[in-house]
């Protein structure tokens, strides 16, 4: 059991259309406390992959493992296991017309009774431990009573993450959740994630530019849906870890000058 | 993209905010969107505690006979011809009232329009008149009208077709009026200031935009066309409904359901169709070739529009409507005698009783109808099979006319309020649990396959994953859906000891002309009263978020 790693892929494969695979023979393992970066120009099959790892997509052949196990054929189980997978969406998902405090309990929707859940339509529960979780990702209890709707961007997506940590997942996906955010915003959100990644956590976040790699452990290179590296983050550093970029990029030139520039000197992890 | 429910600006929180901001328990209960949409369905229990109350035992096996018979459709050529020539007959009156409507409702639209009057003509009182006085028309159901002219005409084809359009134009006059009148006017000024004369300048401004929704209302007009039609029938007005009501009476249940999904195949086409007609012609191609596809489109509405004209013409021939029916009246009897007017007979009714019946059914009908249908999508949520039941349910629900419901309820259950509401609730629902269908169909998955991934079940996935969205559209559908129910409370009045309804039939049947007149007049004035007041409630659950 301890040993099991929390992601699995084994060989896994996504038919598209038209005959080209959106995913072709995808190897991954992650490992508890692991924080990786999964990088790729779009249209790489970044999401597909999360939705197959999150267990939304089942993939056409291969296999899909989580802390060891196969998807489960009884229902009850398999809730079980997708309660331990929590998802940063892109759009955030959240539910405009309930408040602050009924989206971080949504988190908790998995584990909640029936009468539980029609309640927190109803009444403001687990207040204390909603107030915790936003203190989390710094935000003032007062928000809880507030509709989602009247947030602001930046309020919406820590309240998207503090519902995460409400649902208290092990494994951690994310897609692609600082796209169209503007820099300082996307690397203070990024740090807040990371901080929350300690073991037996995990965390698995796709990323369209390469220019936050800071903090990740490991690094994963997708591209046309076959996996191109599978690198230690500090590989990525200098000449050489730009020329995988490039490489990683090819065609898909504005996500790379935009960050990483024509000199090597200037690469982000540097910072 | 989710951001556009954001439109509801932060004042939204108001209406909680003098319970204080702060996150102590004193927020006191509100009720949130999702849980509304549900609210309605507690009707069920009281229900279900008064229902047992209500069953007599005597007709529990006939209602197994029905329902099993429902597999095994007589599929007799005499029963079958019977039952396509009454189909016929039923699809033929939908079709012509709803074509008389649809000329009757546009002309009394444009008449009652203030943007027309002002621009045409200069005053706009004429405009306020003629929709005041469209109001009464309106606030009486088909089946009155229907009932009325039988009286007066006798059994001509030409009745059902007339009861249709009368209602149903007053319906689309509204419809047309309002479209017209809260499209924006800027570009008829622009039109008018540079000078075109006023007809071409609103045909210009105005038409284009008009089109797109009344095509929308005129196509679910003619489903409701066919439901009447068959509801008509019931009454003895002909077609379809005739047969349903005199098989169901002489408990021929399996010539009754060959009838029956005779209509439903007719009624899923009509409906298909149209929903296609829809899309193809109002909803903008995401991949089109611009300009070119809306001329396309143009000329096939027209096209299809004047293929109306003579199919309208050669099925009222088939049917041998003549409008001159309508002048030929017949003498009433008993109007002709001398005390055909009876104040004592008047106050002998016992207003209040009839009035507050009349109430009490229109509220218990539309909480079921309302309150079923998220409910049954719910429950039925985790297992396809069902939730496809459920859909074939509503399906035939929204089929089969409320009367003929009444009829086979009380083969269980005692005449009465509760098997009024069941009937009348049960019809409503499933006209209501199509637009939840619907709704849901149009709107995002996203967030309910979101809480899936994070292993919630699919029911409560359901609750907070879809039903946020469409709660407040939907309640405010209901609310106009209670008001159409408060006109349709005379249909199930046969039932008996069930307010106005009731009274107005046993009235007619007893040709007390006084009672008739002054049971309509109060009918009207209750519907109109009923409808500034869903029309209020419609408007403030749209407003408030």
């Amino acid at each position: 059991m301890a040993a099991a790693a929390l992601l699995e892929l084994r060989r896994v494969s996504v038919a598209g259309r038209g005959g080209v695979p959106r995913l072709e023979g995808v190897n991954l393992v992650i490992e508890p406390g692991e924080r990786v970066a999964l990088l790729g120009p779009s249209g790489a099959g970044k999401s597909t992959l999360l939705t197959v790892a999150n267990g939304l997509l089942p993939p056409s052949s291969g296999e899909v493992l989580w802390q060891g196990e196969a998807p489960a054929r009884s229902r009850r189980l398999r809730r079980r296991q997708q309660a331990r997978i929590g998802t940063l969406w892109q759009d955030l998902r959240l539910i405009d017309e309930l408040s602050v405090q009924q989206n971080l309990n949504a988190g908790r929707l998995a584990a909640w009774s029936w009468p539980r859940a029609l309640l927190n339509l109803l009444l403001p529960l687990d207040t204390p431990a909603n107030a915790a979780v936003l203190a989390r990702v710094d935000l003032a209890p007062e928000l809880l009573d507030q509709p989602v709707a009247a947030l602001s961007g930046g309020q919406r997506q820590r309240v998207a993450i503090a519902r995460l940590l409400r649902q208290d997942p092990t494994l951690l996906l994310a897609d692609e959740p600082l796209a169209s955010l503007d820099p300082r915003l996307a690397a203070s959100l990024l740090a807040l994630l990371l901080a929350e990644v300690t073991p037996p956590r995990a965390l698995l976040l796709s990323l369209h530019r390469p220019d936050l790699l800071a903090g990740f452990d490991r690094v994963i290179g997708l591209r046309s849906g076959r996996l191109v590296f599978d690198a230690v983050a500090g590989d990525l550093q200098g000449a050489a870890g730009v020329a995988r970029l490039k490489e990683l990029y090819r065609g898909d030139t504005s996500a790379l000058e935009e960050t990483i520039g024509t000199d090597p000197a200037q690469t982000p992890p540097g910072r | 993209m989710s951001r556009s429910f954001g439109r509801q600006t932060p004042a939204a929180d108001g209406p909680g905010k003098p319970f204080g901001g702060n996150t102590g328990p004193a927020s006191g209960l509100r009720p949130a969107a999702p849980l509304l949409v549900l609210l309605p369905s507690l009707v069920l229990l009281p229900l279900l505690v008064v229902l047992p109350f209500q069953v007599h035992g005597g007709g529990l096996d006939l209602i197994g006979q029905f329902a099993l018979a429902a597999l095994t459709p007589s599929l007799d050529p005499l029963v079958l011809r019977s039952a396509l020539t009454g189909l016929a007959t039923t699809v033929g009156m939908a079709l012509l009232g709803w074509a008389a409507s649809l000329v009757l409702g546009v002309l009394l639209g444009l008449a009652s329009s203030r943007t027309l009057w002002r621009n045409a003509l200069g005053p706009i009182w004429p405009a306020e008149l003629i929709r005041r006085l469209l109001a009464i028309p309106r606030a009486i159901h088909e089946l009155l009208w229907g009932l009325l002219l039988l009286q007066l005409v006798g059994l001509e084809p030409v009745v059902a077709v007339v009861a249709i359009a009368i209602p149903f134009g007053a319906l689309v006059a509204r419809v047309v009026a309002d479209l017209l009148d809260g499209l924006d006017t800027g570009r008829l000024d622009a039109l008018r200031l540079a000078g075109a004369p006023a007809p071409a300048a609103l045909l210009t401004a105005l038409g284009p935009p008009l089109l797109p929704g009344l095509l929308s209302y005129g196509g679910y007009r003619l489903e409701c066309a066919l439901r009447s039609a068959t509801l008509l029938g019931v009454f003895g007005l002909g077609g379809l409904g005739t047969d349903l009501k005199l098989t169901l009476q002489s408990l021929e249940f399996h010539e009754l359901w060959s009838g029956l999904w005779l209509l439903f195949a007719v009624m899923l086409a009509l409906e298909t169709g149209l929903g296609q007609l829809r899309r193809r012609w109002l909803m903008p191609p995401r991949l089109g070739l611009g300009r070119a596809g809306v001329g396309l489109r143009g000329r096939e509405i027209v096209l299809a529009l004047a293929a109306l004209v003579p199919l309208t013409f050669g099925v009222g021939w088939a049917l041998g409507v003549d409008p001159r029916a309508l002048l030929a009246w017949q003498s009433l009897q008993g109007l002709g005698g001398r005390g055909w007017l009876d104040g004592a007979r008047l106050m002998a009714l016992p207003w209040p009783a009839l009035i507050a019946g009349t109430v009490a059914l229109t509220l218990l009908a539309a909480a079921l109808a309302v309150g079923l249908p998220p409910l049954q999508l719910l429950v039925s949520a985790p297992w396809p099979p069902a939730r496809r039941l459920v859909r074939l349910s509503w399906a035939l629900a929204r089929l089969w006319p409320p009367p003929l419901t009444a009829l086979l309820l009380l083969l269980v259950l005692q005449p009465g309020l509760i098997t009024a509401a069941l009937a009348l609730g049960l019809h409503n629902a499933g006209i209501l649990g199509r637009l939840l269908a619907e709704a849901l169909a149009d709107g995002s998955g996203a967030k309910e396959q979101a809480l899936v991934s994070a292993g919630v079940g699919p029911r409560l996935a359901l609750l907070y994953g879809r039903y946020p969205a469409i709660a407040r559209p939907y309640l405010a559908y209901g609310a106009y859906r209670a008001d159409v129910l408060l006109r349709e409370t005379v249909v199930v009045g046969l039932v008996g000891a069930t307010g106005l309804g009731s009274q107005l039939l046993e009235s007619l049947s007893s040709f007390a002309w006084d009672q008739l007149l002054a049971l309509v007049a109060v009918y009207a004035l209750l519907t109109l009263l009923g409808e500034e007041l869903s029309d209020r409630l419609r408007r403030r659950l749209l407003q408030r978020a």
